[in-house]
C-alpha cells in the first residue's frame, strides 16, 4: 500500500480523531471526576479547568480499606498468573511437541474451558468452596481464575514453542543436554515473550475479574472491582470515590497497553490471524 | 576399524520405509559425502547417525560398538545444522560452552577449548557477539566452532553450506577441506550439491529414493557411473542420454549410427536396447564425416568465457556439447558433430546399470 | 525431534498431567455437580431442607415457563447488535490506523486501551454517562439535535445502552486483530490490481475483505463466546431491568439462583446453556474443519 495523498490523510485523520473523542471520553472522565470536587461533578458545560481535589482518594483510602482491596486484588492476581503460567506452559510445551493424533482433543478441551458461562458454574463453586471453608479467601479465587489462566497460557505458549526451531533442541539433545536443561536452557528463554504475554494476560483478567469475585468473596477476601461496586450500592453514589477506585483498577491495563502494545497484540492476535 | 558402519540399516515412519537397508563403511579420518536429490534419505541417514531418528532395523556402529540404542551424547558425534541451530539469546562463547556442559568439565579447561577453537576459526573477536550481530559465514563458523570444542570422533554435517550466498560458499567450503587436513577426524557431510561433494569428499555416497545407487571417489563416479542415475546425477550439465539398440555390431539410435568400441564388444548382445552416454565435452565439432559423425543443427550457443555450450539437435536427438568458445558455430548453423569413443558410456536400458567391465 | 519426544514421553505427561488434573478438577466436577443439583429441589435460603430428587420438573420450569426462552432471545439479539457494529467500526478504524501516515501507532495503542478495562468499570463509567438527569451523553447528544434519551430507564432503550458499553469496549479488539492481519498482508496483490486500474473500493471488496475473511471469522467467535457470556455491564447498568428487557441468560441464571434461591433451577439453566454454546463451538470448528489450536 503506498501512501496516501494529502486530501486522504485530512479525512483519515479527522474520522481518527472522531474515533478517538468517542472512545477516549470515557476514559478522560474517569480521570478528571475522581479529581472533581463533588459540587462541580455534573456540570454543564463539564468543568474543564478546576482546583484538582485528591479528597476522594482519601476517602477511598481512609474512610474505607481500599488498600486492604486492592492488596486482595494483587495477591489474587500475582497468585493465579504465577501459577497459570507455570503450569500452563509446561503442558503448553507438552502439547506442542508430542505428535499425537489425539493431543488436538486435549488442546481443543483445554480451549474449550475458556468458553463456559463463569455463572453456570458459581453456584457449584459457591457450595464446592464452602464445604472445604475456602470460601471468602484468595486461594479461591486463585483456583477459579485458574481454570482461565491456564487455558489462556496453553494457547498463548503453543504458538510461542511451535516457533521456536525444533533444530535448536536437536543440537542441544546431541551435546547431551536432558529435556529439562533443554526446555529451561533454550527453548523457554526462546519464547519469553509468550511468558510475559501470558503473565500479562493472566493478571489482567485476574485483576479485572467481577463476578466470581462477587460471589465467592466477603469482606475478607474481596477485591478492588467488587469493592468499588459497592460503594454504588451502599454510599448513595459517591461518584467521586467510584471514578478514584475505578482509575487504581484501570491503572495496570493501561500501564501494560502504553508499555507492551506489540508484544499484547501479538499474543491476542496469534489465534486469530496467521 | 571403521569408524562408522551401517549394516542393513532400514528407516521405516509408520508403514512407509523411506531408507531401504544401507550399506555403509566410513574409515577413520575419512571426508564421505552422502549425495541425492532432496527427499533420497540421505539426511534421514545422517540424522539415524547422530541418534536423533531411531534405526528401524539394521546395525549402526560407530567406532566399532553398535550404537542403535546409544543416545545421541554418548555417541562421540558432533553435530553441524542445516540453519546452524545456534541459540539466539546466548553469545557465541555460551554457544560454545553450552555444547560443553554435558560434559561437566573444570572452568578454566572449558575456556580453554572455547579459546582455542575460536582462534583456529578466527572468532576470538566475536565471542561477546549474539548469533543476530553476525553475518551468515559467521554463524557457520560458529556453528563449527560449537561441534569443534566437543572434541568428537565424528563430525556430522547436515547441508551446512545451503543457507550461504554463492561466493561465501566456495569460501567456507574451502575452510571446511581445510579444517578437516588439519584435524583428521571423521567427517559424514550431507548436501545435494555436487560441487561441495566433488571438492570437499574422499568418498562420495550417491542415494536416491532410500537406496546407495554408488560409492566411491569423487573421480569414480564422474568417470565410472555405476547407472544411467549417477551419470546424469553427477556433471553439469548432465551426461547426453540417446536410446539406441545394438544392430551388426554397431550403435543405432534413430538416424545416428556409431561404431561400438572395442571394449564394450564382449558384453553387448545383437538387438539389446542401451542407452548411449556421453559427457558434453566428449563431443566436439569434425570437419570430416566418418563413422562417429552425425550431422546435427545449432539452436542455441551459451558462452562460458573460455568454453561455450552448443544445444544440438541431431534427428529427432537433443544433445549439449561442450566446445572451445573461440570459433563457435552460431545458432541455426548445420554442424557435423564427432563422438569420442574413448569418453562414450553404455547402459542396460531396461536395468539402468553400466555396461562399462 | 523424534528422539527428543521418545526418550522423554514420561517427563511430556508429566508436564501435561498437573493442567489437566487442575482444569479437570475445577471443571468437570463443578459441572457434574450442577448436574446434580439440575435434578434436585434445592432452596438455598432453606439450607436444612433435604435436597429431593425432582426429576426433570427443574428443566421443564426452564423450558417452559418462557423466562428462559425470553433470556436466550435477549441474548442472541445484544449478540447480533454488538458483533456487526463492533465489526463494522472496527473494520473501519484498521483500515485507518493502518495508513501509512505519522501518529498512527499512538492512535492504536490509545484505541486499545477500552479492552483492557475491567468490565465493571466500564459499566460504572458509562452508568455515569447515562445517568438520568444527570449523566452526560444526553447533553453531548443535545449538541447533535439528538435526545434526551432515556438510557436505562426505558425498556426501548436499555439494551442499546448496554450495547454501547460493549461496542464502546470491544471495537478495538476487532481494530487490532484487523490491524494486524491487514499489515502482514502481501502488497503484491494490490499493487496488481492497482496497475490494472481498479478503484479503491474494488479493491477492498475483491482483493483484502477475501483475505481478511479467515480473521474476521475468528475474532467474531471470539467475540460470540464473550457475548454469550456477558454479565458484569449489564450486572452495573440494569441489572436484567428494566423489566426483563436486558435479562440476557447469565442474569436469568443469577435471579434464579440468587434471587429465588431456586439452585436447582439456575442449575438446570446453566446446563442447557452449556449444551448450547458447546454445540455452537463444535458446530463452527466442524463448519469452518479447522484445528483451533493451530489456526
Amino acid at each position: 500500500m503506498n501512501k496516501p495523498s494529502t486530501q486522504q490523510a485530512i479525512l483519515v485523520y479527522t474520522l481518527l480523531g472522531i474515533a478517538l473523542i468517542v472512545f477516549m471520553t470515557p476514559i478522560y472522565l474517569i480521570v478528571s471526576s475522581s479529581v472533581k470536587p463533588s459540587p462541580i461533578m455534573f456540570q454543564r458545560p463539564p468543568a474543564m479547568i478546576f482546583e484538582p481535589t485528591l479528597d476522594h482518594y482519601r476517602d477511598l483510602f481512609a474512610m474505607r480499606p481500599f488498600g486492604k482491596f486492592i492488596a486482595n486484588s494483587l495477591i489474587v492476581a500475582l497468585g493465579s498468573t504465577v501459577f497459570s503460567v507455570f503450569f500452563g506452559s509446561i503442558a503448553a510445551y507438552a502439547i506442542s511437541r508430542i505428535k499425537h493424533k489425539r493431543m488436538n482433543d486435549v488442546a481443543f478441551w483445554i480451549l474449550s474451558m475458556r468458553m463456559f458461562p463463569p455463572i453456570a458454574v458459581v453456584v457449584p463453586y459457591y457450595i464446592i468452596f464452602k464445604t472445604v471453608g475456602l470460601l471468602d479467601t484468595p486461594i479461591a479465587l486463585i483456583i477459579v481464575y485458574s481454570t482461565a489462566n491456564i487455558p489462556l497460557t496453553v494457547w498463548l505458549m503453543k504458538g510461542f514453542f511451535d516457533e521456536v526451531p525444533t533444530a535448536l533442541e536437536e543440537a542441544a539433545a546431541v551435546d547431551g543436554h536432558g529435556l529439562i536443561s533443554i526446555f529451561w536452557k533454550v527453548t523457554l528463554p526462546l519464547a519469553a515473550p509468550g511468558l510475559a504475554v501470558s503473565a500479562v494476560f493472566c493478571f489482567i483478567f485476574s485483576w479485572n475479574e467481577f463476578l466470581f469475585a462477587l460471589m465467592l468473596t466477603g469482606s475478607n477476601a474481596q477485591t478492588a472491582p467488587v469493592a468499588v461496586m459497592s460503594f454504588w450500592s451502599s454510599d448513595a453514589v459517591q461518584w467521586g470515590r467510584i471514578m478514584a477506585g475505578s482509575f487504581v483498577i484501570l491503572i495496570p491495563g493501561v500501564v501494560f497497553v502504553l508499555t507492551c502494545q506489540r508484544w499484547l497484540v501479538r499474543g491476542l492476535t496469534m489465534g486469530s490471524v496467521k | 576399524m571403521s569408524a562408522i558402519t551401517l549394516r542393513n540399516v532400514i528407516k521405516r515412519y509408520g508403514a512407509v520405509e523411506v531408507v531401504h537397508g544401507i550399506d555403509l563403511d566410513v574409515e577413520e579420518g575419512e571426508f564421505v559425502v552422502l549425495l541425492g536429490p532432496s527427499g533420497c534419505g540421505k539426511t534421514t541417514t545422517l540424522r539415524m547417525v547422530a541418534g536423533l531418528e531411531d534405526v528401524s532395523d539394521g546395525d549402526l556402529s560407530i567406532g566399532g560398538a553398535r550404537v542403535n540404542e546409544v543416545a545421541p551424547k554418548d555417541r562421540g558425534v558432533a553435530m553441524v545444522f542445516q540453519n546452524y541451530a545456534l541459540y539466539p539469546h546466548m553469545t557465541v562463547r555460551q554457544n560454545m560452552e553450552f555444547s560443553l556442559k554435558p560434559l561437566s568439565l573444570p572452568a578454566d579447561e572449558v575456556a580453554r577449548r572455547v579459546d582455542e577453537v575460536a582462534s583456529t576459526l578466527g572468532l576470538a573477536e566475536l565471542l561477546s557477539r549474539r548469533p543476530a550481530q553476525l553475518s551468515g559465514g559467521q554463524r557457520q563458523r560458529v556453528a563449527m566452532g560449537r561441534a569443534m570444542v566437543r572434541t568428537p570422533d565424528v563430525f556430522l554435517f547436515d547441508e551446512p553450506l545451503s543457507n550461504l550466498d554463492a561466493k561465501l560458499r566456495t569460501q567456507v567450503r574451502l575452510e571446511i577441506a581445510k579444517l578437516h587436513n588439519r584435524l583428521g577426524t571423521t567427517v559424514l557431510y550431507v548436501t545435494h550439491d555436487q560441487v561441495e561433494a566433488m571438492t570437499l569428499a574422499d568418498k562420495i555416497v550417491i542415494m536416491r529414493d532410500g537406496h546407495i545407487e554408488q560409492v566411491g571417489t569423487p573421480e569414480q563416479v564422474y568417470s565410472q557411473p555405476n547407472n544411467t542415475f549417477v551419470a546424469t546425477f553427477i556433471g553439469s550439465p548432465p551426461m547426453n542420454m540417446i536410446p539406441a539398440r545394438v544392430r551388426q555390431g554397431r550403435l543405432e539410435a534413430d538416424g545416428l549410427l556409431l561404431s561400438v568400441p572395442d571394449r564394450f564388444k564382449g558384453v553387448l548382445a545383437e538387438d539389446q536396447a542401451v542407452t548411449i552416454g556421453i559427457r558434453p565435452n566428449g563431443l566436439s565439432l569434425a570437419k570430416d564425416v566418418d563413422h562417429n559423425t552425425a550431422p546435427a543443427r545449432v539452436e542455441v550457443t551459451e558462452y562460458l568465457g573460455n568454453e561455450a555450450l552448443l544445444d544440438l539437435r541431431a534427428g529427432p536427438h537433443e544433445l549439449i556439447a561442450e566446445v572451445p568458445a573461440l570459433g563457435r558455430p552460431a545458432p541455426g548453423a548445420e554442424v557435423t558433430v564427432h563422438f569420442d569413443p574413448d569418453a562414450l558410456h553404455l547402459f542396460d536400458t531396461a536395468s539402468g546399470d553400466s555396461l562399462s567391465l | 525431534m523424534a528422539y527428543i519426544r521418545k526418550r522423554n514421553r514420561r517427563i511430556f505427561l508429566i508436564f501435561l498431567l498437573p493442567a489437566i488434573l487442575i482444569l479437570f478438577l475445577t471443571t468437570i466436577y463443578p459441572m457434574l455437580y450442577a448436574g446434580y443439583l439440575s435434578f434436585r429441589s434445592y432452596d438455598l435460603a432453606k439450607p436444612f431442607v433435604p435436597r429431593v430428587f425432582v426429576g426433570w420438573s427443574n428443566y421443564q420450569n426452564v423450558l417452559t415457563t418462557g423466562d428462559f426462552l425470553h433470556a436466550l432471545k435477549i441474548t442472541f439479539q445484544l449478540m447480533a447488535i454488538t458483533l456487526s457494529i463492533q465489526l463494522f467500526i472496527g473494520v473501519g478504524l484498521a483500515l485507518l490506523v493502518t495508513q501509512r501516515l505519522p501518529g498512527m501507532g499512538i492512535a492504536r495503542t490509545l484505541l486499545l486501551i477500552p479492552m483492557m478495562i475491567s468490565p465493571v468499570i466500564v459499566g460504572l463509567v458509562w452508568l455515569f454517562l447515562y445517568f438520568p438527569e444527570l449523566g452526560y451523553l444526553n447533553y453531548f447528544l443535545s449538541f447533535l439535535g439528538l435526545g434526551p434519551v432515556s438510557w436505562i430507564t426505558s425498556p426501548d432503550w436499555a439494551l442499546w445502552a448496554i450495547a454501547i458499553a460493549d461496542i464502546w469496549q470491544w471495537t478495538p479488539f476487532i481494530m487490532m486483530g484487523t490491524a494486524a492481519a491487514l499489515t502482514s498482508l502481501s502488497p503484491e496483490p494490490y499493487e496488481a490490481a492497482r496497475i490494472d486500474g481498479n478503484t479503491r473500493w474494488q479493491v477492498f471488496r475483491y482483493v483484502t475483505l477475501p483475505q481478511l475473511k479467515p480473521v474476521l471469522v475468528s475474532l467474531l467467535f471470539l467475540r460470540a463466546i464473550d457475548a454469550f457470556k456477558i454479565y458484569d455491564i449489564i450486572f452495573v447498568l440494569t441489572k436484567g431491568g428494566p423489566g426483563d428487557s436486558t435479562e440476557v441468560l447469565s442474569l436469568y441464571i443469577y435471579r434464579q439462583s440468587f434471587t429465588f434461591w431456586q439452585m436447582g433451577v439456575g442449575a438446570a439453566a446453566s446446563f442447557v446453556s452449556l449444551i448450547i454454546i458447546v454445540v455452537l463451538i463444535t458446530f463452527f470448528f466442524k463448519s469452518l474443519n479447522r484445528d483451533p489450536m493451530q489456526s
